[in-house]
């Protein structure tokens, strides 16, 4: 155990707690000096009773337990303790003299003790015995106390990226409608250049709408209550592929559909899966290839697997694990314009619902995404 | 034809209220607005007796002290109001908010276009029809 990185209380915080019950005064007094050197707050009990009505009042990282006292043995104080749903995870060691019967040691595991220590104690074992569970003690409350602070910043990260880009939208159309008005009213009097510039800003305006549009999406999903109905997935392929009918016509596409199920799920999910897919296949087209774009679903357990197929430019293996990265872009927008969020919010809702996307690519062959929906 | 369509807009960005000024200006001149920045402004020129009551209200979401949400609650708990047709003119495209507003008995929930022309198309025809198609008669 050497080399471990120890634990460092800050000065403030308080020390972890012991409880010691045992019937004896001496011998609570003598466990009591040989663990103070080990930094925790030392509070003890003669009785069962006492002990849990000290339970009550602290929470404690360690109980040692005598087993055999009057009135409330350790095994019921024990049973007791485990009632209250704040000692669940508290190990109990049971100090015995009884020596290795078999059924002392199945009633204390179907009590939940964690470990023994034998009469007459030797202090060397029981100290080590207690420093490892009051390390895995603190350990355990820093990585608790780790884990609320980076969900609290989870948390106010996703806030903020919501109110930002729900607060962002009045600007940017302002300036795309008055840059508008401009261009319209203002043609006779602007010199080339000048309509160039307005021509610049509405650009960028409408660029910076359809990012705010995806982040805004993106931090919906999880913000707010996924509601399901009964899908019939045909249909929103066939509304998505009238969307892009236009682009379609444009790039000569083919588009195959296998019949697909009819699920009970979210139709938003559904269509953002489609719009992303459809539209990345649609996007990136291989030089002047036609896109070929086919969708099918088959069942698969408790899951329906669906799958998109392009004949695109596909993706290079290098950037695999970047695909489903927020704002990670792998072309120069003026290449393939686009906002590097689409992908990312298909991931975060599918695993929201159980279910995941990947995918396979032969760069200049094309690219299959995989995606899966419980089947319910 | 009315000769008079009093319409309320309860707006505070002064970019939307010109753009919606525009909009009626030539094509729907026989349009009256009356512009009011938050909610409390509307309350208070509702209850001035020595004003029309308008046709139409054009409600924006968010503004400050009292918002789109707060003030159509209110209107529509109002005897003497409640039959004024709202609809809500905002940016937001929440499912949350969508569903709010019609809880609240919004007549109409439109989402502000993006494009200066289609906007003008919009205003116009909301206020074709909650203005003058369907208004109940007095």
């Amino acid at each position: 155990m050497t080399g471990r990185t120890e634990y460092a209380p800050a000065a403030s915080e308080t020390p972890p707690k012991i409880l010691i019950v045992d019937d004896r005064p001496e011998n609570l007094m003598a466990t009591s000096a040989l663990l103070r050197p080990l930094g925790a707050a030392i509070l003890t009990a003669e009785s069962g009773s006492d002990a849990l009505m000290l339970v009550l009042k602290h929470s404690f990282a360690i109980v040692l337990l005598d087993v055999q006292m009057p009135v409330m043995d350790g095994f019921e104080t024990a049973r007791l303790m485990k009632t209250r749903p704040d000692m669940e995870n508290v190990p109990i060691i049971f100090v015995t003299a009884i020596s290795k019967e078999d059924h002392f040691a199945t009633r204390a595991a179907e009590i939940g003790a964690v470990d023994y220590i034998f009469k007459p104690i030797n202090p060397d074992i029981l100290k080590s015995k207690v420093k490892v569970y009051l390390d895995l003690y603190r350990q355990r409350e820093q990585i608790l106390k780790l884990n609320a602070t980076l969900r609290q910043s989870n948390e106010e990260l996703e806030r903020f990226a919501y109110v930002c880009s729900h607060d962002m939208q009045e600007p940017v159309r302002m300036m795309n409608t008055y840059a508008g008005f401009l261009e319209q009213d203002a043609a006779a009097v602007l010199d080339d250049n000048s309509q160039r510039y307005v021509t610049y800003i509405r650009d960028n305006a409408v660029r910076m709408q359809k990012m705010i549009r995806d982040i805004l999406t993106f931090s919906r999903v999880g913000r707010e209550e996924v509601r399901t109905e009964k899908v019939d997935c045909n249909q929103v392929l066939a509304e998505t592929l009238r969307e892009f009918e236009d682009v379609i016509a444009l790039k000569h596409a083919a588009i195959y559909a296998g019949p697909l199920p009819m699920l009970q799920t979210s139709p938003t999910l559904v269509r953002i899966l489609f719009q992303n897919l459809i539209g990345n296949a649609l996007k990136f087209q291989k030089g002047a290839v036609p896109p070929e774009i086919s969708i099918s679903a088959q069942a698969s357990g408790s899951m329906w697997r669906f799958e998109v197929k392009d004949n695109g430019i596909g993706i290079d293996p290098a950037f695999s694990d970047r695909v489903f990265t927020i704002f990670q872009r792998l072309h120069r927008a003026e290449e393939y314009p686009g906002t590097g969020i689409g992908l990312s919010t298909c991931k975060k809702f599918l695993r929201l619902v159980g279910g995941d996307i990947t995918f396979t690519s032969h760069p200049g062959e094309g690219t299959t995404f995989v995606f899966t929906l419980p089947a319910r | 034809m009315y000769t008079d369509l009093e319409i309320l807009l309860v707006e505070d960005n002064e970019g939307d209220v010109e753009m919606t000024r525009r909009a009626l200006r030539t094509a729907k001149p026989q349009c009256r607005l009356t512009v009011a920045n938050n909610g409390d402004q509307a309350i208070k020129l509702l209850q001035d007796v020595s004003v029309q009551p308008p046709h139409l209200i054009l409600l924006d979401i968010n503004m400050p002290r009292m918002d789109g949400k707060a003030f159509l609650s209110a209107i529509k708990q109002d005897e003497t109001f409640r039959a004024i047709p709202v609809v809500m003119f905002t940016s937001s495209e929440s499912p949350n908010d969508i569903r709010e507003c019609y809880e609240r008995y919004a007549s109409g929930y439109v989402v502000k276009p993006f494009d200066g022309v289609q906007y003008a198309n919009t205003v116009r025809e909301v206020v074709h029809f909650w203005g003058e198609v369907s208004q109940l008669p007095s």
